[in-house]
């Protein structure tokens, strides 16, 4: 039901989406873990790869093309998402050196 | 020989994103990103999506990437060395990862594949397919697309100028 026929060999839908579900899971850790502002935004970035993923597999299973032009529209927002990241870091870091994002935390309750 | 492909890249991909998450200073970082990107690009080949595996190399490991590069060297590269505050939070998110990707596995086995839909697979993702839904059924989020560029742009160059007295 699942299986896709690619250049003759067998492959299954799930396997893509398990791959996706495990990268997904990776960037959630690193946002969880890291403590650099870029590298929460890097692993921001896995996670909507692991989401591209899996549009495009249901994409290929449905063969149907909308999957594919989320996933386009998907890899335009995490660019604006990425510039305008990178523009706040690059803003604060010329006001001040910041090693960890606790040092960011004034505006808590 | 798809098969082959498909574990290879898989391992790549996992590697890659191992590799993001643990190592201390923020350029390994970004490079284990683009090991990623270029294995999901041939993920995406393997699913004939042709179209998004050369905007995946193009835009995502040439641009941005390029991008984070560039911050990385302006900003200087900044180890990972103080200890966090809360002492157990790689426990408590390595508690939280296994639940969650259980999660996920359990909604997995739960989705029913709908049979699809019989398209010509010889044309499927080429540019051609892409355009023709790109400027027929949603020029309008294409055009919204362009607008959000256009205000990234903006709120970048904006976010980033110099501070002079006559603002």
């Amino acid at each position: 039901m699942s299986t896709l026929d690619i250049g003759g060999s067998q492959l299954d839908t799930s396997w893509f989406l398990l791959l996706a579900a495990v990268l997904f899971t990776l960037g959630t850790v690193g946002v969880l873990v890291r403590r650099n502002p870029i590298v929460i935004l890097i692993c921001i970035e896995l996670m909507l790869n692991a989401v591209n993923l899996t549009l495009v597999a249901f994409s290929r299973q449905l063969q149907n093309i909308e999957g594919q032009l989320f996933a386009l529209m998907a890899m335009t927002v995490a660019a604006a998402e990425a510039v305008v990241g990178l523009a706040i870091l690059v803003d604060i870091f010329r006001v001040r050196d910041v090693e960890d994002v606790d040092d960011l935390s004034e505006l808590k309750g | 020989m798809a098969l082959a492909v498909f574990f290879v890249a898989a391992a790549m991909a996992v590697a890659g994103g191992v590799g993001v998450i643990s190592f201390r200073e923020p350029i390994r970082c970004v490079l284990s990103l683009v090991v990623v990107m270029i294995a999901l690009s041939i993920l995406f080949l393997l699913l004939s999506a042709q179209f998004v595996f050369v905007v995946q190399i193009i835009v995502y490991a040439g641009a941005v990437m390029v991008l984070f590069l560039f911050v990385i060297a302006l900003l200087g590269p900044a180890r990972e060395t103080a200890r966090g505050r809360l002492r157990f939070q790689p426990w408590l998110s390595a508690l939280f990862a296994l639940v969650f990707l259980g999660l996920l596995f359990t909604m997995l086995q739960g989705v029913q594949y709908r049979q699809p839909d019989k398209a010509d697979l010889s044309v499927f993702g080429t540019v051609q397919s892409i355009g023709v839904g790109l400027f027929t059924q949603y020029l309008y989020p294409f055009e919204l697309t362009s607008i959000l560029l256009l205000t990234a742009a903006i709120g970048a160059i904006y976010l980033s100028r110099k501070e002079t007295d006559d603002r």
